[in-house]
């Protein structure tokens, strides 16, 4: 897969039309999407889901309303707990503080937690190329690590392997006995990296949320390996986007509720890390050095802005599961870190429309991802807006503006309209001629159109 | 809420994500508890802090001073949350959130009295300086990340226990 660093234009429809021809990705996704629907149907039964969706959505807006005051007490309160606070601009920024970081500490083995906004900033092709030895340790990272890929669901990302594929690659990469048995290849994995936890100089984690009356990081894990990460390493660099911030711990509850449900079905995910600061001096648990960087890369400007809700998103993934065109195609024909709804919106407003505009195809408008986000995202409303702009500032193809320009002038006028049908109809064996595939999957006009019937 | 119905949803919830939750009325029922549970255990770690701690009786033989390389870890949690089935534990008092991390098996000791209705509850009486670690735990250690196959025991116990007291 092309990394979003390349400046050129996302080839979706190429994308799309190869992932449709690969069968076993197709049943792959079409599997977990229909899985993961399930158990959110099931997880928010029984609970008064739109009052919570309701409170989280406020509560994010004021958190966006204030992004620079809650970053800032956030850094005062972690600062007085002993963390270091470091401030991003942008990905290379980013990249090259948790690099520095590690030099400064002659640290070399680096294990890390699943964080999307350590992929955001492609941390660990830079982290490599400066030498540092970097290892996956959430077991879909780390199977996606090793098979040099990069994750096609930003929960399961592994999703795209078959257990026969995983248990081959765990065989040449490992050395262990093929087994296509997922209980041992995890247990494979666990003790693989056992002693990786245990020789790391420094771990890195990304974070669910940060709070701002404590200064804690908080993130949510089911494996354990992110408490491994945060407590065994001397070193802990966490690295999470400013949108992240929530005001008081005594928010946690609410999306400790929303959360866990939207994403897998469950009432809480089996570990939840509350870390305040760095390691009290002769206490033994947490790391003795906690570095947090706050990422920006754009998100102060899309705050700004008119499509600032999409930074309401808590990354659970319920829009990805619903949506008709990610279920079909997966998350790499996105060539971006965020697929499914929510990352064509994020990724557009992030990287701009030049590279990103083409993955504005990938929606059927269909809306569904905006019924289930768990804090009301409008994320129908925002794609309709950029898909306006993608006309507006002249990146709809020349075919889409004609044909608009002509439905436009033709449903202005009965007789433009009449003539279009007759065209259409004396037409029609000649543009089946010229292109079948198309042509072919539309109806055949009529003689006897409506207009005709009712007069 | 009464005590018993708080007891009862716990146990209701806790079992729901996996978790072996036991219920028992006095210290040598606990131990017989214990005893069953860790008949097979060879490396037992338990911090013997406080007082549910020091009272419990295993063979010394097959205890052991770190939890680094432990089978199983025997421990007072501070709290249960009845809404989630969830236990808490924290580094207060200078205590290691990793015993209940890295041993394959983790046994938690919960007083009935430290079970709180709802996650509200327990972060409205948490105080100003919160522990600089505070762990939910919700059943055992687990992943789908292959083929969605959910299984138990990734990098964390395959196997958790609570004994309410």
């Amino acid at each position: 897969m092309k990394k979003s660093t390349q400046p050129c234009r996302i080839n979706f429809r190429q994308n799309s039309q190869e992932a449709l021809q690969n069968n076993s990705l197709r049943h792959a996704m079409r599997y977990a999407t229909d899985t993961f629907r399930d158990k959110r149907f099931n997880g928010i039964q029984g609970v008064p889901f739109e009052e919570w969706r309701q409170r989280a959505s406020d509560l994010k807006i004021s958190v966006l309303e204030n992004l620079s005051g809650y970053g800032d007490q956030f850094a005062a309160n972690a600062t007085r707990r002993g963390a270091i606070i470091h401030r991003a601009v942008d990905a290379a920024h980013a990249r090259e503080l948790v690099g520095d970081i590690l030099h400064d500490h002659g640290a070399i083995n680096v294990v890390k937690a699943k964080s999307m906004v350590t992929e955001e900033i492609h941390l660990n092709k830079y982290l490599d190329d400066r030498g540092f030895r970097v290892i996956e340790t959430d077991l879909g990272e780390y199977i996606v690590q090793i098979a040099g890929e990069t994750p096609s669901h930003i929960l399961a990302p592994a999703l795209h392997k078959t257990r026969h594929q995983i248990g081959k690659l765990f065989c040449d990469k490992l050395g262990c006995d093929f087994s296509d048995e997922p209980h041992v290849l995890t247990n494979t994995a666990r003790k693989v990296l056992r002693p990786e936890f245990i020789k790391a100089d420094a771990g890195i984690c990304g974070a669910n949320f940060f709070v701002a009356d404590t200064g804690s990081i908080v993130l949510f894990t089911n494996e354990g390996n992110g408490r491994m990460v945060t407590t065994l390493p001397p070193l802990l660099i966490v690295v999470t986007s400013i949108e992240k911030a929530l005001p008081s711990i005594k928010d946690l509850p609410l999306f400790m509720r929303l959360l866990p449900r939207s994403a897998t079905g469950q009432v809480l995910s089996s570990y939840l890390s509350i870390i305040s600061g760095d390691q009290i001096p002769g206490l033994p648990s947490g790391s003795r050095r906690l570095h947090v960087i706050l990422l920006d890369n754009g998100r102060s400007e899309i705050a700004d802005g008119p499509h600032r809700e999409i930074l309401k998103c808590i990354r659970c993934g319920a829009c990805m599961n619903v949506c008709p065109v990610y279920g079909t195609i997966g998350g790499h024909a996105y060539e971006s870190t965020y697929p499914g709804p929510m990352g064509v919106i994020l990724s557009t407003l992030l990287n701009g429309l030049e590279r990103s505009h083409p993955l504005l195809d990938a929606t059927t408008l269909c809306g569904a991802c905006s019924e289930v986000c768990p804090v009301k995202v409008p994320l129908l409303k925002l794609l309709y807006e950029l898909r306006e702009r993608r006309v507006e500032d002249g990146y709809a193809t020349s075919m889409e503006r004609f044909g608009m320009l002509g439905f436009g002038l033709a449903a202005n006028s009965p007789f433009f309209f009449e003539t279009g049908q007759a065209l259409a109809k004396t037409l029609w064996s000649l543009a089946r001629l010229l292109s079948p595939v198309t042509v072919n999957r539309l109806p055949v006009p009529t003689d006897r159109t409506f207009k005709r019937r009712m007069s | 809420m009464k005590n018993k119905e708080l007891i009862r949803i716990f146990m209701e919830n806790a079992s729901k994500v996996a978790a072996e939750p036991f219920c028992v009325t006095n210290l040598s029922e606990m131990n017989q508890i214990l005893a069953k549970i860790l008949e097979k255990d060879t490396a037992i770690y338990c911090p013997n802090m406080t007082e549910l701690e020091k009272s419990v009786q295993l063979d010394p033989t097959r205890l052991v001073d770190t939890f680094m390389h432990a089978t199983a870890t025997v421990e007072e949690v501070v709290a249960g949350i009845a809404e989630t089935g969830s236990i808490v534990v924290t580094s207060a008092n200078n205590r290691a959130v990793q015993v209940s991390l890295l041993p394959a098996r983790h046994v938690a000791i919960l007083s009935a009295s430290n079970i709180f209705e709802t996650l509200d509850d327990f972060f409205n009486g948490i105080g100003d300086t919160i522990p600089s670690n505070i762990t939910f735990i919700t059943g055992p250690s687990r992943t789908a990340d292959i083929e969605l196959t959910l299984t138990i025991g990734v990098h964390g116990p395959e196997k958790l226990f609570i004994i309410l007291v």
